[in-house]
């Protein structure tokens, strides 16, 4: 009976033991670099100066990778400030066309397809520093040259992390290059609201706004196709929003389910009858 | 300082004076040679030969490397085996050093082994003169896949190389047109992935044309009329939907009805296909409505509102 016993014992400590040998392994509970990071950050570097908007001239892409891995390289992956990128942001800024702008929250596939790598709208992953970064992940370790590819801390663990740092400098950037007619496209069935508080367009784009070099903002409410229709212009959220930008001195617009956006996300749902169409 | 003599003065000014002509002197004898030498840079590229079209894409090399991992890390990770290095490797070997003219299907070969990959089946998009369109499609709906949302098609696409015998092997100048010569890098990669695009398709495929133009909707000249339509493999290949698309608000030169698509049908009927063909698809149609919402094309049966 005791070699009965021992048997299940002896496995269920090994079981334990490799289990948490693996925890201590991984330092952080984020998922770790982006393998290639190097190739494919500097790949895209190129791609969008001579590819995608070569209009924004000559760029040292490799200067501006090492820029970038400066912000994060040797340091605590926790202690990782927005400020530490604007080397980076520096090398690689360009001019933002004029009423291009296009933020979001809540909806980014939808802004990517929406936008058309710029050619429609220039939201900020359709920028050089954005496109840099965007979907990817990225970490470094203190006392070492290397980047994580393990594990990288989540905004739980710490919000001063590598990428959240980077976005918010990137955001920060985007706001304060905007100008013209400047576009919001939120989702009107997020829950939580349209306009969600805290995020990088409350807290970080719409403080860094230049109001002398914006002449309207524009609001588009857009609810999921087969989405409950829980915030629009006028409530909740968005009220709160308009009042934020009219108590700041913005012309502000807003417009429920705006049809382009729709004709957009009916692509998904051709039979609904959102979308249905009398001339088709 | 203090108050010199009058000769001391005089061979002081002179010392100034012969020191400031030595300097121009050197000045402009630097000046002449490096002219002479960016001169004689010049002199060596035009040793290279001259086409009409756009050189090589500068930095092709970080750009294709960048696709290459690019591709597998976000659209495709279980290509993690596809080795990118070897990949850029056998592209470059492709072309480096040779004549432009003188392409062949063997050159692009290891390329294309170490670069294709599975379909999955019914989800392969054909195209001719819908570029745009097509591809803001499958950019918006994942649920089809054209070449150029291939490993191969992504790295290539809107990317332009060619090679020269003379040193540095690329030419970053120029390349040639295909009315130049045919046997082209470009035109003979673009030739060989479409074939091989076609023999990879599967269950049903769909092939997306424009019923706006003049030239017709199919068009025999076409890659898709005359390598991507005789490729397609008869034992993996069940249906061939065609989508005759006209532009919102544009001529409708053409439709399923039409002469060319009638063609289209003959061939596919021949090979044993089974033809389904729409007018207008409707997510097409859709996307084609986003950028013309308020054509009365595009009126919805909902309206929107719009609160000041």
């Amino acid at each position: 009976m005791m070699m009965s016993l021992f048997l299940p014992l002896l496995l269920v400590s090994v079981l334990f033991m490799s289990s948490f040998s693996e925890v201590q392994g991984r330092k952080w509970k984020g998922e770790g670099t982006t393998q290639n990071l190097e190739s494919i950050a500097i790949g895209r570097c190129y791609d969008y100066i001579r590819i995608v908007n070569p209009a924004v001239g000559e760029k040292n892409c490799s200067e501006i990778w090492e820029a970038f891995k400066s912000a994060f390289i040797n340091k605590d992956p926790c202690s990782i400030l927005p400020e530490d990128y604007e080397l980076f942001i520096n090398l690689s800024l360009h001019t933002i066309p004029a009423n291009k702008s296009l933020f979001w929250e809540n909806n980014q596939l939808l802004v990517n397809s929406f936008a058309d790598r710029g050619r429609r709208y220039m939201s900020v992953g359709d920028t050089l520093f954005g496109f840099f970064g965007d979907f990817l992940n990225w970490c470094g370790q203190a006392n070492s040259s290397g980047l994580d590819y393990e594990s990288c801390p989540t905004t739980m663990e710490c919000e001063t992390n590598a990428v959240d740092s980077f976005w918010r400098m990137a955001s920060i950037t985007y706001a304060k290059h905007s100008s013209g007619e400047i576009h919001v496209l939120l989702n009107g069935s997020a829950v939580g609201g349209a306009y969600p508080q805290p995020s990088f367009f409350a807290d970080y784009e719409i403080p860094n706004l230049q109001k002398d070099k914006i002449s309207q903002i524009v609001i588009w409410v857009v609810d999921d196709i087969e989405g409950p229709d829980l915030d629009s212009c006028g409530i909740h959220s968005v009220k709160i929003l308009e009042t934020r930008l009219k108590t700041l001195g913005y012309n502000v617009t807003c417009i429920d389910n705006y049809k382009s956006v729709v004709f957009l996300l009916c692509l998904d749902y051709p039979d609904n009858s959102k979308c249905a169409v009398p001339s088709f | 300082m203090p108050f010199q003599q009058g000769s001391a003065r005089t061979r002081q000014r002179t010392v100034l004076l012969v020191g400031i002509v030595l300097l121009l002197a050197t000045l402009v004898l630097a000046v002449v040679l490096a002219s002479l030498l960016t001169h004689g840079k010049h002199e060596d590229s035009p040793k290279m030969l001259k086409w009409k079209d756009r050189g090589t894409t500068k930095n092709l090399q970080e750009v294709i490397l960048g696709r290459c991992y690019n591709y597998i890390t976000e659209r495709y990770p279980e290509l993690g085996d596809k080795d990118c290095l070897k990949i850029w490797e056998s592209l470059k070997d492709a072309f480096i050093y040779k004549n432009p003219c003188n392409i062949t299907t063997e050159d692009y070969q290891p390329l294309m082994e170490l670069a294709s990959h599975p379909i999955p089946c019914n989800k392969s998009l054909f195209w001719s003169k819908t570029n745009d369109l097509v591809h803001r499609y499958t950019k918006s709906n994942q649920n089809f896949l054209t070449l150029e949302d291939t490993l191969l098609g992504y790295m290539a696409d809107r990317i332009s190389w060619c090679g020269d015998p003379s040193a540095p092997g690329i030419n970053y100048e120029s390349c040639p047109k295909r009315s130049e010569c045919e046997s082209n890098p470009s035109s003979v990669f673009w030739k060989m992935a479409s074939k091989m695009f076609a023999e990879a398709a599967c269950g049903v495929v769909q092939v997306m044309l424009n019923g706006s133009i003049e030239a017709g909707a199919f068009r025999s000249t076409s890659i898709f009329g005359s390598i991507e339509v005789f490729n397609l493999n008869p034992d993996k290949v069940s249906e061939v939907h065609i989508w005759v698309m006209h532009d919102i608000g544009g001529p409708q030169s053409e439709s399923c009805s039409g002469h060319s698509i009638q063609r289209l049908k003959n061939i596919l009927e021949e090979r044993n296909f089974k033809i389904i063909c729409e007018d207008n698809y409707r997510p097409v149609q859709l996307l084609q409505c986003v950028h013309n919402p308020d054509h009365t094309d595009c009126r919805l049966c909902t309206n929107s509102t719009a609160v000041p």
